[in-house]
């Protein structure tokens, strides 16, 4: 088991590589000069070679993949050209908003999502089944970014609900508006903040979170079919059970796996759909940051953010072949 | 073969309604709901893409400047679904905007499938080394989170439709792949492939005759739920900005152009963004129900969503 | 009920919308007009231009002048007495020459273009500085008004720049820095001591980074923010329409034009280029897509730009919308209807690509087959530094002297923008710059514009309305530059 998992983290590490070079490439190869974009329109041509030498841009490409590596082992992600400061800094001031928002579209796809699947397949072809399929499908079909500006215009514009964009009210926040919001000022008791907090995520999340939603809402459908129909549940039916015991306490705790399975998958796709969800709301997360940072060719920005996402990823999908190894005896135990 | 003239009468009778029942049951799993309400959907897409040119009111490109903005305008109206910041007809160019969309999603399904099944097939077949950089390339590419690796390349080739098709293609051949390669890894130890080669046939006669008949049902699920995935990220792209140049309208870069009248004119972001909704809704629910008739495999490996 | 509402009377706090963020504590790390309004308002200038008087006024300099023998020496004498943030330090020469040298030296610097015309700056007392020029320039102010920021020499010095800007942003100017969260907001908090301030002005202000328009308005709907910057024409009518708020335009000092490379066929041929001009119907534009929020430009510059002459432009410089004349333009020059492309920014400018799609027909009508191209800003500004960029839409901002603006475009060697290379355009601006006196100037300026238009390497558009939406609990003139000073804004 052991020597299994250590044989999957190497494996991992030339993927790393390999990908930090294609990211480095596409970015240091696209049109567009970090100079020209950041210094001033009045800059002499002069200013904008003084700033391309300043940030090893005149060296050749491999000699800065090579400063690259090394920056990288030491655990520097380097100096961002627009911001001069460090890159590191830069995404961990970011990163909390990235993941509170993922957390919170997990929730309510995951709140939403497994109870209605539950209860459409616990009822096959009944009106239930039908109204909880409409759903899921409506969730996968929806585009996040265009449910997100439906909801600003209906919700903020017209009504006049909810915030339409930001993460939280100055004066409030008091210096939390960087980490983990919500989850600080709930965990000490704050609610007026994390009020605060939560009024500005909720749209944002009800976006990212719908698509999963829909996936879920389908995949505990099928998963809860499937187990309706196995020997135990029989079993546990003629053992004078009543329905919804069964229900909710046999079939389940089976059904979940594949749900876990699938949401794991997913996570991707959530990670990266955050990007555009946040800059329909104008999340101030790593998504928003990695968005300019293209648009402003600030490369040690880009190449250390896309580096953290693909990080993240791959971690996720290690967990995720971890949690089958543990599930499967086969790996488990060796061949 | 019987003969149904030696055969007696009852027993033909017999055996043709049990054709007939055979035949109905054949054709019974195409007209459950979902599978007929996703392909009455796609339907409509390809006849509005197709008939573009003939059923458009307007141009989609022809301006007329004093008529910018104007709203909706069910009853009496020259513009049924309003005009956009430069007086153009917006129903119009949801007509073409239907076009590109289905162009773009057709070319990538195709494209990404050619490429995917080809190299799956021999990753799996030839084994070995090839496999071995063939998978190693598929884990690179996966390992992108997936919309990044489109932003990238969007960014580096810069606009154009070539390079939105090639932008959209650069992740969705691995599903392809993998299930080619599945196939071909479980074909390459039977032992009719050994008697083809003893007889002479080379490998790409094997591949083709064996390998890609049972890809068939597999891969026209991917195709669908790959072509769905397709469109919502094409209009992710056009909204960041990355997409086709302005003169083809395509739903998302019109998506995008609306989002900053969202306040004031809001069919412009109302309409296309509706387009999308429903064509994603009709192709997900034709792919789940051909999914349920070709392969019910798939089901619960999740490959087919997203 | 959206957040506390922040009411302008609640404290005296006026919390503003804007949409550019300064990228650190450093106040020449930026360049942008955000940075310099805030580091101005934090650390002092030497001074400023006045939009209302229509001239420089001096913010620690108090008086100027430009030696009569030798053009190149001009002498400065600040102002005495100014004390410091927090310490009182006085402010004295030896800053200033320490500012300047750190514009030029510090390695995050993006400001050196504000100092290039200088060769020598020199304290000659605690209260006089004498700056040499490399050459004549009768626009030096243009370059250091508003834009050098006054840094203090003893706590760089004692502390390094790091820690100096970062812990001591200790200035000579009316508000003080009280937080700063980059990308997100700067709050800046009254000086009360300070010469500058009056009691009716803000005790705090929040720049509140709030890109998208919709946001903004929104906002300032709320009275979560009582000042937006930058509200796009179209929903100009939304805020007008609120009891709450009320529209402040301002004429910009941003000039938008079309510009042709002469390097690039068909675009070596004068009359085609003259045709563009002709060819595109401004005012229905205007009209139309800007909903009248700009002003039409007739020759480089407007009113209430330094040197516009209203008799001279009237007389020489109007290109009135003529089709015709602009197809007889396009054939007499020989264009073989090659294709050509448009380009612009998306997002960039107001209606940035709402305007040009709507000249694109009209060009097309006049015989020019133009089709729209909208590359992204990285690649497009790259392409137009580099001079490889034929034919684009573009803005100049912050043009109130027109000299640099336009020596930059249209002189030889300026940039490689444009790459047109005219005599009588270089005759034109050379005389200018070392043209002192201002009556003269003005006419100098004048001739020079004539000789733009006639070379026409580009077309002139116009000048936005930079509208400001303001909450009516404050007293507020907009600044065409687009800064926003608290010591120019009144809580009522």
């Amino acid at each position: 088991m052991l020597r299994y998992l250590l044989g999957r983290i190497i494996a991992t590490i030339p993927v790393v590589v390999l990908i930090s070079l294609l990211v480095f490439l596409l970015i240091h190869a696209a049109p567009g000069d970090p100079a020209d974009l950041l210094l001033s329109e009045e800059a002499s041509p002069a200013d904008i070679a003084d700033a391309r030498r300043r940030w090893g841009l005149d060296q050749p490409i491999y000699i800065q993949y090579l400063h690259f590596l090394t920056n990288i082992a030491a655990g520097d992600l380097g100096m961002s050209f627009r911001y001069a400061d460090p890159v590191i800094g830069l995404i961990g001031q970011r990163l909390p908003a990235t993941i509170e928002l993922a957390i919170a579209s997990l929730l309510i796809a995951i709140i939403i999502g497994v109870p209605l699947g539950v209860w459409a397949g616990a009822k096959p072809n009944s009106w239930a089944d039908n109204l909880g399929s409409v759903f899921g499908f409506f969730g996968i079909s929806m585009p996040s970014f265009w449910l997100g500006i439906m909801l600003i215009l209906i919700i903020s514009g017209y009504f006049n609900w909810l915030p339409s964009s930001g993460r939280s009210t100055y004066g409030v926040a008091q210096g939390l508006e960087t980490g983990f919001y919500i989850s600080h000022s709930l965990l000490s008791g704050n609610i007026k903040v994390a009020w605060d907090g939560i009024k500005y995520i909720i749209m944002p999340a009800i976006a990212l979170g719908t698509g999963m939603m829909g996936l879920v809402m389908r995949v505990t459908r099928s998963s809860v079919l499937e187990i309706m129909s196995e020997d135990y549940v029989r079993t546990a039916r003629a053992k004078g059970l009543d329905e919804s015991t069964v229900l909710w306490r046999h079939v389940l705790r089976n059904a979940l796996v594949p749900v876990i399975t699938v949401v794991g998958l997913e996570l991707g796709t959530l990670l990266s759909g955050s990007i555009i969800v946040e800059t329909v709301f104008a999340w101030p997360g790593s998504g928003s940051l990695l968005i300019s940072a293209i648009q402003s060719r600030d490369y040690p920005l880009i190449t250390g953010t896309v580096l953290t996402y693909t990080i993240a990823f791959v971690a996720i999908n290690f967990v995720i072949d971890i949690l089958y190894a543990l599930i499967d005896p086969r790996i488990r135990f060796g061949k | 073969m019987e003969n149904s003239a030696t055969l007696p009468a009852n027993v033909v009778g017999a055996q043709r309604s049990s054709r007939t029942r055979r035949l109905r049951g054949a054709i019974r799993p195409w007209l459950a709901p979902k599978v007929a309400a996703g392909a009455v959907i796609v339907l409509i897409l390809i006849i509005v893409g197709l008939l573009a040119h003939w059923i458009a009111p307007y141009d989609p490109n022809v301006q007329n400047l004093s008529h910018a903005l104007r709203p909706p305008d069910w009853l009496f109206g020259s513009h049924l679904l309003g005009t956009d910041a430069v007086g153009r007809d917006i129903l119009s160019r949801l007509f073409y905007g239907a076009r590109v969309s289905l162009v773009i999603a057709v070319m990538v399904v195709i494209i990404s499938g050619v490429v995917g099944i080809v190299l799956g097939a021999i990753s799996g077949y030839f084994a070995g080394s090839t496999d071995f950089l063939i998978q190693k390339l598929v884990e690179v590419v996966w390992a992108f989170p997936p919309l990044l690796l489109a932003i990238a390349i969007m960014a580096f080739l810069g606009q154009g439709l070539e390079n939105l098709i090639l932008a959209l293609v650069s992740q969705r051949w691995i599903a392809y792949c993998r299930v080619a390669r599945g196939q071909a890894l479980s074909l390459r130890t039977r032992e009719f492939v050994d008697a083809a080669r003893s007889l002479g046939a080379n490998h790409t006669r094997i591949i083709l005759r064996h390998i890609m008949p049972n890809l068939f049902p597999s891969a026209v699920v991917i195709g669908t739920f790959s072509m769905a995935s397709a469109i919502i990220s094409e209009a992710a792209l056009s909204f960041l900005g990355l997409g086709v140049p302005p003169e083809i309208p395509t739903w998302g870069s019109m998506l995008a152009d609306g989002r900053t009248y969202i306040s004031t004119s809001w069919w412009l972001a109302l309409f296309p963004g509706l387009c999308i909704f429903f064509t994603v809704l009709g192709i997900n629910l034709l792919g789940d129900g051909l999914r349920d008739i070709l392969d019910p495999r798939l089901k619960r490996s999740g490959s087919g969503i997203g | 009920m959206l957040g506390p509402a922040r009411n302008a009377e609640a404290g005296g706090q006026v919390a503003i919308g804007v949409t550019e963020t300064i990228a650190s504590y450093n106040p020449y790390a930026d360049s942008i007009s955000m940075g310099y309004a805030i580091w101005c308002q934090v650390y002092g200038c030497i001074g400023v231009y006045d939009h209302n008087k229509g001239d420089y006024v001096g913010m620690l300099a108090e008086r100027w002048e430009v030696d009569k023998a030798d053009n190149n020496i001009w002498t400065f004498h600040l102002k005495r007495g100014v004390k410091r943030q927090n310490d009182g330090k006085e402010f004295t020469a030896e800053d200033l020459v320490h500012s300047i040298n750190r514009i030029n030296n510090d390695p995050q610097s993006k400001q050196k273009q504000n100092v290039s015309p200088i060769k020598d700056v020199i304290a000659l007392d605690n209260y006089t500085v004498k700056i040499v020029t490399k050459q004549p320039t009768a626009s030096l102010l243009e370059f250091i008004f508003d834009r050098v920021i006054i840094s203090a020499k003893d706590l760089y010095d004692k502390h390094g720049a790091r820690d100096a800007d970062r812990k001591y942003p200790w200035g000579w100017g009316p508000y003080k820095l009280k937080d700063l969260v980059i990308g997100q907001r700067i709050v800046l908090e009254k000086d009360t001591s300070h010469p500058n301030v009056r009691p009716e002005n803000p005790d705090t202000l929040i720049y509140t980074i709030m890109r998208e328009p919709e946001q903004r308005v929104t906002a300032l709907l709320n009275n979560e923010i009582q000042i937006a910057q930058f509200i796009p024409p179209h929903l100009a009518e939304r805020v007008k329409a609120a009891s709450n708020v009320e529209l402040q335009p301002a004429s910009s000092v941003e000039i938008m034009f079309l510009a042709m490379s002469p390097k690039f066929k068909p675009w070596d041929n004068v009359k085609l280029r003259q045709a563009v001009c002709y060819a595109i119907d401004r005012d229905l534009i205007v009209k139309n897509v800007l909903k009248s929020q700009a002003d039409r430009l007739d020759g480089p510059i407007g009113p209430g730009q330094y040197g516009y002459d209203p008799e001279y432009t009237k007389k020489n410089l109007i290109i009135a919308y003529d089709p015709a004349k602009a197809r007889e333009l396009v054939k007499a020059s020989g264009y073989n209807n090659e294709p050509v492309f448009l380009d612009t920014p998306v997002g960039r400018y107001i209606n940035d690509k709402e305007v040009t799609e709507a000249m694109v027909p009209m060009l097309n009508a006049v015989g020019i087959n133009a089709k729209l191209r909208t590359p992204e800003w990285a690649t497009l500004w790259s392409d137009v530094q580099r001079g490889r960029t034929p034919f684009y839409y573009m803005g100049r901002g912050s043009v109130v002297d027109p000299s640099v603006a336009l020596s930059q475009y249209f002189e030889t060697g300026g940039s490689p923008r444009i790459g047109i290379s005219d005599p009588q355009i270089d005759k034109a601006l050379a005389a200018e710059r070392v043209t002192f006196d201002p009556v003269e100037r003005k006419k100098a300026l004048n001739v020079a514009f004539k000789a733009i238009e006639d070379a026409a390497p580009g077309c002139f558009m116009w000048r936005h309305h930079m509208l400001y939406g303001e909450s009516k609990g404050i007293a507020h003139k907009p600044n065409p530059a687009g800064r926003i000073f608290g010591t120019e804004i009144t809580v009522k």
